[in-house]
């Protein structure tokens, strides 16, 4: 049975790779990646009465005993115990020790054996071959001597070999799975079910067959299946797996709630609001299971090796046998010889890169952060300078009004036509001046017919006449005239770094003028400054790259404490900018929402998004950080090099242990049985190695202290609340967004 | 012939305190439904497979003191009278550590365990691997879950390791590991049929009493390697062969 080769391994999650197989557990069809995550996963999920789930742990507990007491028997023998007067004994204990060990060949090396003659019909040899050859090799020569030869047995090399290889793959794949705990629930999305309701019953049924309207039921500690708003009942959520923030929220009737977070303590009535797959759960679901399929250039190397290990060793082993069969009895030549083989089993090597890679994944994942592939980590871990983007990256991406100057009209009657005109449009200058007229007690003017004119701004029709506001652009190409006060007033709110929209009306059928100029200021995130200052501790260099102007560049690049920023800069010349910091940087890491500089993320080497509004499959960005989750940046930063450090020291370890083990059998210094440990050893080594990495700890949110370093203005609310308000905030759409020049003089 | 009398009535009494942990899977390994025989061989089995685990678990302990009193044994070669003083050292070395590792054991008896080190990520893997085997049926299953029953962290089982393998030889320490095994086995076989009926309180003194045990033998292992050969030989002597 042949595996599909993208597909994960039931019990580690890790990609099923060369080695992979099916088993039927509990009536199901599983994947899986090696024998040790065959038991496992049997060991987890195998209740009482599944026959065959208990049988490998049968068969590992009768082929424990049968080597045990092989062991014991040999040892007895070569510590003397039956020298001199019970001499007589000696062949007696061998028939023993043959009748113990040939079931225990047949015990432990059955899966061995089975994985080795699938790799071979595929015209592959693979670790067990060596595994299998070896044990055979000591069990048939001890028969041999039993029956013919006389003279030392080796079953207990035979046993000994395959009761640590299956031990040491039973813990191996005990560590990997708890390597994925982290995983567990994000890549539960497309397994789950829901109670639906219908009528009077309730069924149970998939999460990618409910649809929009459904009523679903969730049962206090359950996982929410949908995204949907409640219907009954009220009860507290924990949305960490979306947002990055595990905090209790509570929840009542017509409040909404997202997919992939823990109902925590009271039964909820839920119509759904989409179908079960479009949920971001479920997106971040199938971008991380894309992620693990992938592998990196480090893994594709460590495999390739892998792949060239086993011919060679082979040869190797051979050429043992040749060498000390010249110069030693044969017995011990082949002991030799078998150490080799035993000892070259390269099972850490192919470990070492996939663990490091979940563990990784699995931990940005729970605090909301998606990896799109696992090069991205290692690439980001390399990194060395950091652009930024600037609305809404650097700052809360919410304008608001901070100046206004009128000529010839008084200042309420320009905001409230404004506001009449920009109630139409969905851009981030609206809400702010929505929100001013609001405060001002002022009626917004209706206004009809409202058109947006592209990269330039508004115009509509209030009672005849045509109302335009935008950049002065937009006068120029109305042949509308721009009084000089207001152009002098303009160019002070600009060179203090604000963005200005004007507006102006015609009356009486005559051309109309430019009446009142407005500035606005988008204020820098509270914790950008501390990230930056992060970042920096860790030997991030920080640039700012915008397609804002320069006066608004100047004043947030300082604001964050940026020293290094380039204003002004269409899509193409961010490209550019990120290409001329390569030769003196290395990779190049880019940070922006995710909306308007897509073109830029993708050209990066590590593109970073943070709350991006997209589709998660649509994203270009190769790391996606949740909504307000800048402040996550720099412990993700860390958290890539420590999954770095962590797959290049199991990769040294690895094959440092391997050659220095290899020499040391070549030379027949290594006895087969401790060369077996020693490899079992290994990778329960690479195992606890990798499991270090949780231990790491957490992010954390900057301190107050931190936070008011950052110069901010006393009227904003409080950091923290003005950071989950940026996270609860809806993505607009900018129609003078970055990518086309803001209104300017 | 004391001496392993002494550890039978050592496994006897802390077999009491195995009624916490391995009396409780004795008890869940239940009955057979083919009637009290087949219970018998079911239990027997388990116990079985419990004291392969010991023995095995001694002799590799001896087998591992014997390779460490030899190694130091044969590093200095100025001669025949350095030699046999430093496997001297090695050896009394060896008590030292098994004793000082009993007294902590029989400390923890007495409940002033620190930092519980004995249960980590290999000793909850394996308990889970046990609960499937439990409700299975077959002469196997009950065999094989002994087997691995033997290897769940067990303070009481470690002291006796230590013990087993400051005796420097593989035999006497899979005959010591025996011993205890054998002394397990009374209360262990008892509990697949009477399970619950012993009160708590009894259980507290039995754990009380196996903890004296255990103290009892590291002390006096740890006088072994303390006081000097000449000196201890009197109490070498008794301990041996009295």
């Amino acid at each position: 049975m042949t595996a599909a080769p993208d597909a994960l391994c039931r019990h580690c999650l890790l990609p099923l790779g060369r080695r992979g197989f099916a088993r039927t557990v509990n009536g199901e069809s599983c994947q899986f990646c090696c024998y040790g995550c065959c038991i496992a996963h049997q060991v987890k999920s195998g209740s009482g009465e599944a026959s065959e789930a208990a049988w490998l742990l049968v068969r590992l507990g009768v082929g424990s005993f049968l080597s045990m007491n092989i062991m014991l028997f040999s040892l007895l023998v070569y510590s003397g115990a039956f020298a001199g007067a019970d001499r007589r004994v000696l062949p007696t204990i061998q028939l023993l020790l043959w009748g113990l060990a040939t079931p225990a060949v047949l015990i432990l090396g059955e899966p061995f054996l089975r994985e080795t003659w699938s790799q071979v019909r595929r015209g592959r040899l693979s670790s067990s071959a060596l595994i299998i050859l070896g044990s055979l090799a000591a069990y048939s020569y001890s028969t041999l001597a039993v029956f013919r030869l006389g003279g030392h047995v080796y079953f207990d090399t035979a046993a000994m070999v395959l009761m640590l290889f299956t031990l040491g793959r039973y813990l191996e794949a005990a560590g990997r799975a708890r390597a994925s705990r982290d995983l567990a629930p994000l890549l539960a999305a497309e397994s789950e079910s829901a109670t639906v309701v219908e009528g009077a019953e309730e069924h149970r049924r998939p999460v990618r067959e409910v649809r929009s309207g459904m009523l679903i039921r969730v049962k206090p500690g359950e996982r929410i299946p949908v995204d949907g708003l409640i219907v009954e009942g009220c009860s507290h959520t924990d949305d960490s797996v979306i947002s990055g923030e595990s905090r209790q929220i509570a929840k009542t009737v017509g409040g909404s709630v997202l997919a992939g977070s823990i109902n925590l303590d009271g039964p909820l009535l839920i119509r759904s609001s989409g179908s079960g797959d479009e949920s971001r759960w479920a997106q971040i679901c199938r971008s991380v299971r894309d992620a693990l399929r992938q592998s990196s250039g480090t893994q594709r190397i460590a495999d390739r090796l892998v792949g060239a290990f086993v011919p060679v060793v082979l040869a190797l082993a051979g050429l043992t046998l040749a060498y000390w069969g010249q110069r030693l009895p044969f017995d011990q030549a082949m002991l030799a010889a078998l150490a080799v083989l035993v000892v070259a089993c390269p099972c850490a090597v192919g470990l070492a890169a996939p663990m490091a890679h979940s563990l990784g994944i699995g931990q940005l994942a729970r605090h909301g952060c998606v990896v799109r592939s696992p090069g991205a980590l290692e690439a980001l871990a390399a990194t060395r300078l950091i652009a930024f983007d600037k609305t809404g990256t650097l700052t809360l991406g919410r304008p608001h009004l901070v100046d206004l100057a009128s000529d010839g009209v008084g200042e309420d009657e320009v905001l409230a036509r404004l506001a009449g005109l920009e109630r139409h449009s969905e851009h981030g200058l609206a809400r702010a001046i929505a929100l001013a007229a609001r405060a001002r007690g002022l009626d917004p003017i209706a206004t009809e017919n409202v058109r947006i004119v592209p990269g330039r701004g508004l115009r509509g029709i209030v009672a005849g006449e045509l109302v335009a506001a935008g950049s002065a652009a937009l006068m120029h190409d109305l042949g509308w005239q721009v009084p000089p006060a207001l152009v002098e007033r303009a160019d002070v709110m600009a060179a203090s770094g604000h963005s200005v929209v004007f507006i102006g009306w015609s009356e009486k059928a005559c051309a109309g003028r430019a009446r009142g100029a407005l500035s606005f200021d988008d204020t820098p995130l509270p914790e950008a400054r501390a990230t930056i200052e992060a970042l920096r501790a860790l030997g991030v260099q920080v640039m700012l790259l915008t397609g804002d102007h320069a006066g608004a560049a100047a004043r947030v690049a300082a604001t964050v404490g940026v020293d290094d920023w380039q204003a002004g800069l269409l899509p193409d010349a961010k490209r550019i900018a990120l290409d001329q910091c390569r030769p003196r940087h290395g990779a190049v890491a880019m940070v922006g929402d995710g909306l308007n500089d897509g073109p830029g993320l993708a050209w990066a080497d590590v593109g970073i998004a943070v709350g991006s509004a997209t589709d998660l499959a649509r994203e270009t960005a190769d790391l996606v950080l949740p909504r307000g989750g800048l402040w996550l940046l720099p412990w993700v930063v860390g958290r890539a090099r420590a999954v770095r450090t962590s797959i290049l020291t199991n990769l040294a370890w690895a094959f440092g242990y391997n050659l220095i083990a290899l020499t040391c059998a070549v030379l027949g210094l290594l006895q087969p049985i401790l060369a077996a440990a020693v490899m079992a050893g290994s990778s329960l080594l690479v195992v606890l190695n990798s499991l270090r990495l949780e231990r790491l700890p957490g992010p954390s949110y900057p301190s107050a202290l931190q936070l008011s370093a950052a110069a901010r203005p006393a009227s904003e609310p409080q950091p923290r609340e003005q950071a989950q308000r940026s996270r609860q905030r809806l993505e607009i759409r900018h129609t003078w967004g970055e990518s086309s020049p803001r209104p300017e003089i | 012939m004391t001496y392993y009398a002494l550890l039978f009535i050592a496994g006897l009494a802390g077999s009491f305190h195995c009624i916490g942990m391995c009396g409780g899977f004795a008890c869940a390994l239940g009955g057979d439904p083919r009637g009290p025989s087949a219970t018998a061989v079911r239990h027997a089995l388990y116990n079985t497979g419990r004291f392969t685990t010991y023995c095995f678990l001694g002799g590799l302990a001896g087998g591992l003191g014997w390779a460490i009193y030899t190694c130091l044994g044969t590093r200095s070669q100025l001669g025949v009278q350095v030699l046999s003083e430093s496997l001297n050292a090695a050896q009394r070395g060896l008590a030292v550590i098994a004793g000082l590792l009993m007294i902590i054991m029989a400390l923890q008896f007495f409940g002033l365990r620190g930092r519980r080190v004995t249960t980590g990520f290999g000793g909850s893997t394996l308990v889970i691997a046990l609960r499937s085997l439990m409700s299975r049926r077959g002469h196997a299953a009950p065999l094989a879950f002994g087997v691995l029953n033997g290897f769940l962290p067990c303070p009481l089982v470690y002291a006796m390791v230590a013990q087993a393998a400051s005796t420097v030889d593989v035999l006497s320490g899979c005959l010591t590991m025996a011993a205890f095994g054998l002394g397990t086995f009374p209360t262990m076989l008892a509990m697949g049929g009477l399970g619950r009926l012993l009160a708590p309180r009894w259980r507290q003194r039995g754990v009380r009493l196996a903890g004296s045990f255990i103290l009892a033998l590291g002390l006096v292992t740890l006088g072994r390697g303390i006081v000097p050969m000449t000196a201890s030989h009197g109490l070498h002597h008794i301990w041996h062969f009295a």
